[in-house]
C-alpha cells in the first residue's frame, strides 16, 4: 500500500464521518421539528371549533403522514428502524379517530407524536445526552 | 435474506479495505492496541450483517472511526518515544547474564514454566545456554545464547561463501507468473529449453518452478521427484 494512498484514505474516511455526521444531525432535528410544527396546525385546527371530522382535518392528517413516511425513509439511513415506528403507528390511530370522530383519543394520539418527536431528539442527531 | 447478502458483502469489502490500509500484521506480531483493535473490528462487522432492523452506517461508522482513531494513534506514537512507550510498552529482559530476573517475571506476570517455553521455541533446553532473554512488546520472546552455544556460521569458520539469493517463482501450479519473469528478465522460451532437459514437456505437469540471482533453478512436477538446474541469469 502506498503512503500516499493511506494519507488519501485517511482524509477521505475522515471527511465521510464529518459528512454522515452533519447530514444525520440535520435530517433528524428537520425532520422532527417538521412533524412538531404539523401537531401544532392540527391541535389549532381542532382548538378552534372543536370538531375533528372535517375534510381540513383530514388534509392536516394526511399531510403529516405523508411528512413523515417522507422523514421516515431518510432516517432509516442512520437508526434504528424500530426504535422510530411509533410516530408512524399514532398517525395510523390518528386516521380510524378521525373517521370515528373520537375527539378524546384522537388528542391522546396527537400528545403522544410530540412526546415521540421530543424523546427522538434525545437519542438521535449529535447530543450529550447520548454521548454520555 | 438478500438484503442480508447485500450487507454482508458491504462489510466485508469495508473490513477487507481497513485491513489492507491498516497494513499487514500477524496475529503473533500484533501489538496489544492492534489485538484489542481485531477483536473490536470482528464483533463490530457481525452486528449490522445479521441485525436487519439496523442500519448498516450503525456499522460501517464505528469501523471507521477505529481506523481514524488507529492512524492518528500509529502517527502519534512513531513521532513520540514516550507514546510509543505507554501505548506499546517495552521490550524487558527477563534473562540476563546473572540469571534470571525475578522482578522482571512478576512485573510481567510471566512464569518460569513460560520461560522455558519461550526457549525450547527458539532451540535452547538450559538456562545456562542464554545470554540474555528479552520479552518483546508483541509477547514473543528472543534470545541471545551464550557464546559457546551459539550456532556456528560461516563468519566463524571464515568461510568464503555465495551470497544467498532470493529465488522467484515462475511456474507456481502449473501456472507462468509473468510479473515474475519480467523481475527475472527471462523468457518462457528460455524456461521451456532448459525444463525440457529435464524430461517436463507441458507447463501444466509443473508444481513450481523457481530461479534466483544465481541461476539456480529448482523444479519440482506435480507427480514426482524435484531437480536442480542452473540457468544463466540477466537480472534480479
Amino acid at each position: 500500500m502506498k503512503p500516499w494512498f493511506r494519507y488519501f484514505s485517511f482524509f477521505l474516511i475522515l471527511g465521510i464521518l464529518i459528512a454522515v455526521s452533519i447530514i444525520e444531525d440535520k435530517i433528524v432535528s428537520n425532520s422532527l421539528i417538521k412533524v412538531n410544527d404539523y401537531c401544532f396546525e392540527i391541535e389549532n385546527a381542532i382548538s378552534e371549533d372543536g370538531k375533528i371530522k372535517n375534510m381540513d382535518m383530514v388534509m392536516l392528517v394526511d399531510n403529516l403522514e405523508y411528512e413523515w413516511k417522507e422523514n421516515e425513509d431518510s432516517m432509516c439511513f442512520m437508526v434504528n428502524h424500530k426504535s422510530i415506528q411509533e410516530i408512524g403507528v399514532e398517525i395510523s390511530k390518528m386516521k380510524s379517530y378521525l373517521a370515528g370522530d373520537d375527539v378524546k383519543e384522537f388528542k391522546a394520539s396527537l400528545e403522544l407524536i410530540k412526546f415521540y418527536t421530543h424523546s427522538y431528539l434525545h437519542f438521535m442527531g449529535a447530543s450529550w445526552h447520548n454521548v454520555l | 435474506m438478500f438484503t442480508i447478502v447485500i450487507r454482508v458483502i458491504i462489510i466485508y469489502l469495508v473490513v477487507l479495505f481497513l485491513y489492507r490500509v491498516m497494513g499487514k500484521r500477524q496475529i503473533g506480531e500484533m501489538q496489544p492496541f492492534e489485538l484489542v483493535l481485531t477483536l473490536i473490528i470482528a464483533d463490530l462487522a457481525t452486528i449490522p450483517m445479521a441485525e436487519v432492523n439496523i442500519p448498516v452506517l450503525h456499522g460501517i461508522v464505528p469501523l471507521l472511526t477505529l481506523f481514524i482513531l488507529h492512524t492518528i494513534l500509529i502517527f502519534a506514537s512513531q513521532k513520540s518515544d514516550s507514546l510509543n512507550r505507554v501505548i506499546c510498552g517495552k521490550p524487558v529482559i527477563v534473562i540476563n547474564p546473572k540469571g534470571i530476573d525475578y522482578k522482571a517475571l512478576k512485573a510481567l506476570n510471566i512464569s518460569i514454566d513460560d520461560i522455558f517455553e519461550a526457549m525450547r521455541g527458539c532451540g535452547y533446553f538450559k538456562l545456562e545456554q542464554v545470554q540474555y532473554a528479552i520479552m518483546e512488546t508483541t509477547g514473543k520472546m528472543s534470545i541471545m545464547p551464550k557464546s559457546g552455544c551459539a550456532p556456528v556460521t560461516n563468519e566463524d569458520l571464515k568461510l568464503k561463501v555465495q551470497e544467498a539469493a532470493l529465488p522467484i517463482n515462475i511456474i507456481s501450479e502449473g501456472k507462468v507468473l509473468k510479473d515474475n519473469l519480467k523481475i527475472a528478465r527471462i523468457s518462457l522460451d528460455e524456461i521451456m529449453k532448459e525444463i525440457e532437459k529435464l524430461g517436463v514437456k507441458k507447463i501444466n505437469d509443473i508444481l513450481i518452478l523457481t530461479i534466483d540471482k544465481n541461476g539456480e533453478g529448482f523444479l519440482q512436477k506435480k507427480y514426482g521427484e524435484y531437480s536442480t538446474f542452473q540457468m544463466e541469469m540477466k537480472g534480479e
